[in-house]
């Protein structure tokens, strides 16, 4: 592969949003996270943390407490006042019931999963019961003035502990009085005395309750005699979150500062029957607020302001100390936030509540490995369109040639006309799109731009005709044979246009024949998430990569997998290839040379060359380094087909043009951090 | 002192001989003492001056009259003025009435049935005439509909708890600082030493900018 001219996108102004919540379901090993702007995901922890479910956000949603529920039904309450179930295979708010107490700031499940507990503006507990069609309202517990900021259950479920401003307050279920009220405020010098938060609480099942509140301290509280057993003050600036794990031997907090701390219960002399509680070890993976944070059996989870998911697994937890032991960070979205035109040479960047149009600059010079090339005609943004609603926007595209833009809304499916002359667009919306079932969940253009395909609920795929000079029309709509309830979320059709390869939420795959407008086959399922699909243009072979790093390649016209893929199966992949940390989220294809497969994830990009050999567990996978010091001679002997770039991170999208052009769109981490909000001030010693 | 009296002497001088002149003419009373025959007196000189008084007192008479009529048209045309500043222009006055002839005169009758004075009627057509205006106009303005289930207390709790959680989280109690401040920090902290976060601020000298941009322009289009 000869010299490539690089694109170098870093106008791609994405700043994603703070983590507010998250809840850890343990039978499935699954994450649910809540951010700032609304938006809802699903990770599943088992195999490579990969982001399974994004509902997007609502302008008017808060979302404050997020609970499991009843096997794995997920609740979400917030401060409109309501509480919401999220249907997780149609990807969208189910049902809405209204609490009638105000915001509602906390929102816990107990053991069981059949009762819900709400705390409320207006001081009141209130109990639901999670029925089958939704969700009932049970009784109203003891109300007393101030907000309940934070509730727990106590295991048994037969009391809870609510934490207001100033006071705690543990209340008996069955009668719904409160049989403790504990005053936090005392304890305090006299200069400090200000209102004393309690952001956070557990009820252990001794009896203790730990609190945590803006003073920077954990307390812990004998609930039927009201006494302050043990007080640790942990950081000098409010303590926003606290979990505790399920065998209640360790508790993990989290800081306004940003870190984050673990108290374990331990032995106080080796062998001792007494115990006490000691905080550990201290973590700072964070800049800005930890508001939420999650105990898993093996890891501490936090959540950040700073859009940071952490996930930091307990030594001495970890049965094999290999991979699995290292520290996890999320920023960027598991999914493709960016879509080119290939032959226009356009960018169409997706942001929450708009889209933008760029167009590539471009260069007249050519240079030596490693050199800045002078841009002759800057990168010019050609279109910004802004979505109408409070809703945000599900998924969008640009057809190859630049001329149609399409996104989708919760409730709204929009398709633009966009001319080009000379060297600005003119937009017309299309109108009379036909009626869909909305929201769509993926949108992908053909490579000819006659057709659009709609990835919906259920599986289905919508195949829509785009007439000129501005109309659309809708041909078919493709069904997996099996039908299944979840919705596609991944999409990859053909160069010829005669196949299309559609992912759902269940995982499984199936390939369509675009002529006669059935199904072909479905690609032998595997444990895994599919994180990305692409079908290469000239041999029609599918390309799948895997959450857990694996590549397949299968052949559609012969419906198997191809002799390559066996091979690289039968090898096994590299060690260092496996043990990456984010998923490959694109797969292009090099048009001068069909053996080339271009990948990246978000710390690398890969060329796969399928002509030359695999490297074996002894040779270093990234080698292009030393490749490039050695002569010509030993350089062949040393070739293996993985040439992984790790120059330019992090990456979110990449994608390769005509004449040996690659387009990188990179979001450096500094420019995501001078917009966020502002954190708290850390006085260094010696400035 | 002296002056003036001698001032005043050569007035009253002047004076008696008006009315010595006067006197001349139409015998006053007062020069005469009764006594002596009246004095001979020609028509005409007698008809010539009681014209010239006629005149002047005709003159005196129409200037007043003139005077006065101004007055009054002066009010007139103030009246008038502030009449008109009060209606609507005229054009739109047209035009309403060729639009909406049959309303005016259907309020007029809905509202006054028994009432048939043409100036109360008059009155209340302009009065009906103004509503429709002002009706019509407001739907060309500005204006937002809004829906009042909307504006319900929820909106309301919302905000205040948003605010109690800003006041905690970011109020003058908490230690904060800008993300700026805060990054530079760490970059100066490093082992390897960055610059700033944010080390020029594109807003510096913008005008100077501006300044030197269109010189530019300028120098390059008069070297052409």
């Amino acid at each position: 592969m000869g010299p490539l001219e690089v694109h170098r996108v870093r106008f791609f102004g994405l700043v994603p949003a703070g983590v507010r919540c998250l809840a850890y379901l343990p039978r499935r090993r699954r994450l649910a996270l809540a951010r700032t702007d609304g938006a809802v995901e699903v990770y599943g922890l088992e195999e490579g943390c990969f982001q399974e479910k994004a509902i997007p956000g609502h302008q008017t949603r808060s979302v404050e407490a997020l609970c499991w529920a009843a096997g794995e039904r997920l609740f979400g309450a917030g401060l409109s006042g309501d509480i919401t179930e999220y249907d997780l295979q149609r990807l969208r708010p189910a049902r809405t019931v209204d609490g009638f107490g105000g915001p509602i700031w906390s929102m816990v499940a107990n053991g069981g999963g059949t009762r819900l507990a709400i705390g409320c503006e207006d001081g009141s507990v209130k109990l639901f019961q999670v029925v089958p069609g939704g969700i009932q309202f049970e009784k109203n517990l003891d109300r007393q003035k101030g907000r309940v900021l934070c509730l727990s259950w106590h295991p048994s479920g037969t009391h809870i502990a609510a934490g207001s401003i100033d006071f705690i307050r543990v209340l008996d279920v069955r009668s719904g009085r409160t049989v403790q009220r504990i005053m936090v405020n005392y304890h305090v010098p006299k200069p400090k005395k200000r209102e004393c938060v309690v952001w956070g609480i557990a009820f252990l099942s001794d009896g203790t309750v730990v609190s945590s509140d803006s003073f920077g301290r954990v307390q812990f509280w004998d609930w039927e005699r009201g006494t302050l057993l043990e007080s640790h003050t942990v950081s000098t600036s409010a303590v926003l979150s606290l979990a505790v794990s399920e065998k209640e031997d360790s508790i993990v907090v989290g800081t306004s500062t940003g870190a984050t701390y673990q108290l374990q219960l331990l032995p106080v002399k080796a062998g001792s029957q007494e115990k006490r509680w000691v905080r550990t070890k201290p973590f700072q993976y964070h800049t800005h607020d930890v508001r939420a944070v999650a105990h898993s059996p093996t890891a501490l989870i936090s959540g950040g302001l700073d859009a940071q998911l952490v996930i930091r697994p307990l030594m001495e937890k970890v049965q094999r100390k290999g991979y699995e032991a290292v520290l996890r960070k999320f920023t960027f979205p598991h999914r493709r936030l960016v879509s080119c035109a290939r032959k226009a040479r356009l960018l169409l960047f997706q942001f929450s509540q708009h889209l933008e149009l760029w167009r590539l600059g471009s260069t007249n010079e050519t240079g030596k490995d490693g050199e800045v090339l002078p841009v002759c005609r800057m990168p010019e943004h050609l279109l910004q369109l802004k979505s109408k609603g409070p809703e945000h926007i599900y998924c969008s595209c640009v057809s190859p040639c630049g001329g149609w833009v399409a996104y989708s809304t919760a409730s709204r499916f929009h398709l633009y006309r966009v001319q080009h002359e000379g060297d600005g667009v003119s937009v017309k919306k299309v109108p009379g799109v036909p009626k869909l079932l909305l929201p769509a969940y993926q949108l992908q253009c053909a490579s000819d731009a006659g057709r659009l395909f709609v990835g919906s609920e259920r599986g289905s795929v919508h195949v829509l005709q785009l007439l000129e000079p501005g109309g659309c029309k809708h041909l078919h709509t493709l069904r997996p044979p099996a039908g299944t309830a979840e919705a596609v979320y991944l999409l990859a059709s053909s160069a010829d246009g005669n196949w299309l390869a559609a992912v759902s939420g269940d995982w499984e795959i199936h390939v369509y024949s675009l002529k006669h407008f059935k199904h072909h086959c479905t690609v032998p399922t595997y444990s895994c998430a599919v994180t990305a699909l692409a079908i290469h243009p000239a041999t029609n072979n599918l390309v799948i990569a895997y959450a857990d790093q694996q590549l397949f390649e299968f052949s559609i016209p012969e419906k198997q997998y191809t002799a390559w893929s066996r091979t690289v199966q039968n090898w096994g992949l590299h060690k260092a290839w496996l043990e990456r940390d984010s998923p490959i989220t694109h797969i292009a294809f090099n048009p001068q040379n069909p053996a080339h497969i271009l990948l990246h994830d978000v710390y690398m990009f890969c060329v796969l060359d399928k002509s030359l050999p695999l490297p074996d567990a002894s040779t270093p996978l990234l080698n292009q380094s030393t490749l490039k010091q050695l002569p010509e001679h030993a350089r062949q002997r040393q070739l293996h087909a993985f040439k992984i770039c790790k120059k330019f991170q992090p990456l979110l999208f990449a994608e390769l043009l005509e004449e040996n052009r690659l387009v990188l769109v990179e979001r450096p981490l500094a420019d995501i951090r001078a917009q966020l909000p502002p954190p708290v001030q850390q006085q260094p010693f010696g400035t | 002192m002296v002056r003036r009296r001698r001032k005043q002497q050569e007035e009253e001088e002047e004076k008696e001989e008006e009315v010595a002149a006067a006197a001349a003419v139409v015998p006053s009373p007062a020069a005469s003492d009764g006594e002596d025959a009246p004095e001979e007196l020609s028509f005409g000189a007698a008809a010539a001056a009681a014209e010239s008084e006629r005149q002047l007192a005709g003159e005196a008479a129409r200037r007043h009259r003139e005077l006065l009529k101004e007055k009054r048209r002066r009010r007139q045309e103030l009246f008038v003025e502030q009449k008109r500043r009060k209606l609507l222009p005229e054009a739109l006055l047209q035009e309403l009435a060729a639009g909406r002839p049959e309303k005016p005169a259907a309020a007029e009758r809905d509202k006054q049935p028994g009432n048939k004075s043409e100036k109360q009627s008059e009155g209340r057509v302009l009065k009906q005439v103004k509503q429709d205006k002002a009706r019509g106009a407001r739907s060309k303005g500005n204006y937002t509909a809004m829906h009042l289930k909307d504006q319900s207390l929820t909106g309301l709790h919302q905000q205040t708890a948003k605010d109690f959680v800003y006041s905690h989280l970011y109020g003058p109690g908490t230690n904060r600082t800008s993300a700026n401040e805060f990054f530079s920090l760490a970059n100066k902290k490093d082992p390897v030493k960055k610059a700033a976060v944010q080390f020029v601020d594109k807003s510096w000298g913008l005008e100077k900018k501006q300044k030197a941009t269109k010189f530019k322009k300028h120098w390059i289009s008069r070297k052409m």
